[in-house]
């Protein structure tokens, strides 16, 4: 591994400070169009009237997109990890949350193509609207989405994320204290400096050249073939620096409908978003609901834990349910929890779907599972550290969907930790090792829980 | 970006007073810091587009102790200027912002989601006048005459008579791109006077009468600047943040005067 | 209306309240300034106007005519890279590069105008830059490096088809 430590040039450095990296929007194609949207104006309301006439008519308007236009209107994304289609690319008769993209003009020049947004007419009738995914199970509460207002097509069928292992119910029976808590963290925007755009260039072949910012290229590429029911070889992807993506550019939020735009107008055209779009529109990491009773003995030993997630999807699914998912699978964090009672639900609400962010669906639960572990060592009034090496994997300790660790690394990732805040570890503490338990780390409650490095 | 149906680059004060006329469909446009964003976002029409850049509106020039500040001055320029009008637009945008917007823009600017308009706390405390052109002619006002009537006058200057004491103390900012929510500046006149004025509490800025009235007692001054005003909630906080806020920062500004023998 | 662009007399066809930022883009094709925000909130359109830093996105042309613009293709070039180039190559302060061109601008009017290169007084002049990728730290080094004189090797860190002279850049 010679490049470790090493300095190493960037392969883009020197295009980085000469100006001469090229993003999507430093590309030109003569007669490219520029490309707005109609947003639905309103959380959620049923749609009726829509009328593009007037904007098709336009002076310098060269196509407008609705649903009609599109082959396949709905995909699911990841249909492959067996998530179903629900959400259209542009409205039919409904609006879900605000944002939502109605209709997409085509114009010569950005000015026009703002008064075609305007020349659509459609109606609204607005519906009461679901905003705390609390509510969402309530009798009374508003309907979000054709599923319910809950993702119900995990494996089986079932209607949320489930892990069990071992007892609770004997876990929480010989607890000396049961330690619990609830962490929400908000949404947060991934504000890119570089906001989303695309250009379609279609080409005298009947090929679709696409210059996209997406960061999964070949993923983005299957999501517009199955739109526009396009064999795979009619479209030409071409990637490149992505201006800060961190997540928030998989969701292949313009491609497919500048595609669509450019085959029916026969011209390159360009969406490059607003600020206020991005901030508006765009998708967020979501905001979570997580709530955790930890058993616990009074010498810090976790015995057993129950918790329930509630992860807000925004109004449709997009990747909530394999967000979910990994983060059903680190529910513990870095730390052994034999007993096991997860029940995790992607819910719906009517906002922007939300999408993946750096650590898509594990940075919640690291942020409350160490928020909660301390809250522990509080309640039973024992050192954070010291209860964090307690209970931290080891090699042959298995992880709550049951795989094996070979080369856990959290006990001196916490040594190293405490030596950096000048905190002394007390001996037995300190001569702690990712080894596999015995003797005092190995108490009866953990033996079952053990396995087998080389099965991993 | 939506064009204007004329665009005027006045080479005098004398000649953008002319071409403003009664301001009727024009948008002037001084730094250019607000007004450009809204045209290029097709927020704003610009009707007829009178640019300041070479009006001869900018500079700051003293007569003894009278200060006289040109309507198209960069705010930058006022940085050196002692309290509270220098630390007051010190904590306007950042210094490439500051360098281009300029001291009638800031006057003249709405407040609608944001509390735009930052210096006016300073030259309200300082008891500042305002020459502006406009239907009628040209007229002198103080400031806080000016302010509510502010639409269609054009601003040529603004002059004050540096105070003995200032001082300026605002919520901070999260970062240099946000508007200060809420801003407070007083100010010592030679004879004793001491003003108090705020901003991001109403559509413009404004004295706080009472908080003078009980100068003396600057805590007492905080409590009851409360009463001048009916702050309400904005993009960047709320009104009873801003409620609970006024008289901590009423308090440490005139703190802060007193300190100043 | 007429500008100087890094160097180059140009005639401007655009409408006058077209920004300087899209004049650039659009009508020159000169793209280092970058339309992050168009509302002068995050610092990517910063260009030189008669040798001062300011938003692109945020000047109408018609206010500018007349007036020397310098953009980051104007500081230095691949073969010749000015030092705020060299420095930030050197110090790996550009992740994504999307914010990188208005860093730099930035940072040479702040070296130009003889900043000291202390972080409270770097951060004053950049306080207007908004980068999502570096954190910032590795920018101010690159603006003290700068305004110290430092000089670099970039032999190891920059690699690059147009460099002819690995040995050193001038």
């Amino acid at each position: 591994m010679k490049a470790v430590g090493a300095r190493v040039p960037r392969y883009d450095g020197i295009e980085h400070v000469t100006g001469r990296t090229v993003y999507v929007d430093d590309v030109k194609a003569p007669g490219t169009l520029w490309v707005k949207a109609l947003r639905s104006p309103v959380d959620s309301a049923t749609m009726t009237g829509l009328d593009v006439s007037k904007a098709e008519s336009l002076p310098g308007v060269h196509a407008v997109v609705t649903w009609e236009d599109v082959p396949l209107l709905e995909y699911g994304h990841l249909s492959a990890l067996g998530i179903p289609a629900d959400e259209p690319l542009l409205a039919k008769d409904e609006v879900r949350y605000k944002g939502q993209p109605i209709a997409v003009v085509a114009a010569e020049d950005e000015d026009t193509a703002r008064a075609a947004v305007e020349a659509i007419s459609v109606d609204f009738e607005e519906r009461p609207a679901l905003y705390d995914v609390r509510k969402a199970f309530d009798e009374d509460a508003p309907k979000v989405h054709h599923w319910g207002n809950w993702y119900p097509h995990f494996e089986g069928e079932m209607d949320c994320r489930q892990i069990r292992k071992g007892s609770v119910t004997d876990a929480f029976e010989q607890a000396d204290l049961i330690v619990q808590g609830v962490y929400r963290p908000a949404a947060i925007e991934h504000v890119p400096l570089e906001t989303q755009v695309c250009l379609v260039v279609p080409e005298a072949n009947g090929r679709l050249t696409i210059y996209s910012c997406t960061q999964a290229l070949y993923f983005s590429m299957g999501v517009v073939a199955a739109h526009l029911q396009l064999p795979l070889n009619k479209l030409k992807v071409v990637g490149g620096t992505v201006g800060g993506g961190f997540g928030g550019k998989v969701d292949t939020a313009t491609e497919t409908l500048c595609s669509l735009l450019a085959l029916k107008s026969g011209r390159p055209v360009k969406w490059r978003w607003t600020r206020e779009e991005e901030f508006l529109c765009s998708s967020t990491r979501a905001p979570w609901h997580m709530e955790i009773a930890d058993a616990v003995t009074k010498d810090g030993w976790i015995l057993g834990r129950k918790m329930l997630t509630l992860h807000d999807s925004g109004a449709y699914a997009r990747f909530s349910p394999y967000g979910l998912t990994k983060h059903s699978f680190h529910h513990t964090g870095a730390y052994t929890i034999p007993n096991l009672e997860f029940d995790g639900y992607v819910v719906f609400t009517n906002r922007v779907p939300t999408t993946a962010m750096r650590g898509f669906g594990v940075t919640s639960v690291s942020f409350a599972t160490e928020t909660h572990l301390t809250r522990v060592a509080h309640e039973l009034g024992l050192d954070p550290y010291e209860v964090r090496l307690r209970n931290a994997n080891r090699i042959g300790d298995t992880s709550p969907n049951r795989i094996v660790y070979t080369d856990p690394s959290i006990v001196p990732v916490v040594k190293a930790l405490a030596g950096g805040m000048d905190n002394e570890l007390a001996p037995e503490y300190a001569a702690m090792s990712r080894e596999q338990r015995s003797g005092e780390l190995l108490p009866e409650h953990l033996v079952g829980q053990l396995g087998n490095p080389e099965d991993h | 970006m939506t064009q204007a149906t004329e665009v005027l680059v006045p080479g005098s004060a004398d000649e953008a007073v002319k071409l403003f006329g009664d301001g009727n469909d024009v948008t002037v446009i001084g730094g250019g810091t607000i007004v450009v964003p809204e045209l290029a976002n097709g927020r704003r029409s610009a009707g007829k587009a009178l640019l300041l850049t070479r009006a001869g509106l900018a500079g700051v020039s003293r007569n003894g102790s009278r200060v006289t500040i040109g309507a198209a001055t960069p705010v930058q320029e006022l940085v050196g200027l002692e309290a509270p009008v220098g630390p007051c637009a010190a904590n306007v945008a950042d210094v490439e912002v500051r360098s281009q917007g300029t001291v009638g823009g800031n006057l003249c600017a709405a407040v609608d989601e944001v509390p735009r308009g930052d210096l006016q706390s300073a030259l309200l405390a300082v008891g500042a006048t305002v020459r502006s052109a406009g239907a009628g002619g040209i007229a002198e006002q103080a400031l806080e005459d000016f302010l509510p009537e502010r639409d269609g006058r054009l601003i040529l200057d603004v002059s004050y008579d540096e105070p003995e004491a200032g001082s300026f103390v605002a919520l901070e900012r999260p970062h240099a791109h946000v508007y200060t929510a809420l801003g407070v500046s007083a100010a010592r006149a030679g004879d004793g006077t001491i003003r108090v004025a705020a901003t991001g509490l109403a559509a413009h800025g404004v004295r706080l009468p009472s908080a003078e009235a009980a100068a003396d007692d600057p805590g007492k001054a905080g409590a009851d600047a409360v009463d001048d005003v009916s702050p309400t909630d904005d993009a960047l906080a709320s009104a009873w943040y801003r409620s609970k806020t006024l008289p901590v920062l009423v308090r440490r500004a005139l703190t802060e005067l007193k300190e100043q023998a | 209306m007429n500008l100087t662009v890094n160097g180059v007399s140009r005639s401007i066809e655009s409408e006058p309240l077209t920004t300087l930022l899209d004049v650039l883009r659009e009508e020159l094709g000169i793209v280092s300034p970058k339309a992050g925000c168009e509302q002068g909130g995050c610092g990517s359109c910063t260009v030189l106007v008669d040798s001062e830093p300011r938003r692109s996105c945020l000047l109408a042309v018609a206010m500018v005519d007349g007036a020397e613009v310098t953009t980051v293709e104007g500081l230095g070039t691949p073969e010749r890279l000015a030092p705020v180039q060299q420095a930030f190559t050197h110090h790996y302060a550009a992740q994504c590069g999307f914010c990188t061109s208005g860093m730099l601008i930035a940072a040479h009017a702040y070296v130009e105008g003889g900043g000291s290169g202390d972080h409270e007084s770097i951060q004053e002049a950049l306080a207007g830059h908004v980068c999502r990728c570096t954190g910032y730290v590795k920018i101010i080094d690159a603006v003290a490096a700068t305004a110290r004189g430092d000089e670099f090797d970039l032999s190891v860190t920059a690699a690059s088809a147009r460099m002819t002279n690995l040995g050193g850049v001038q």
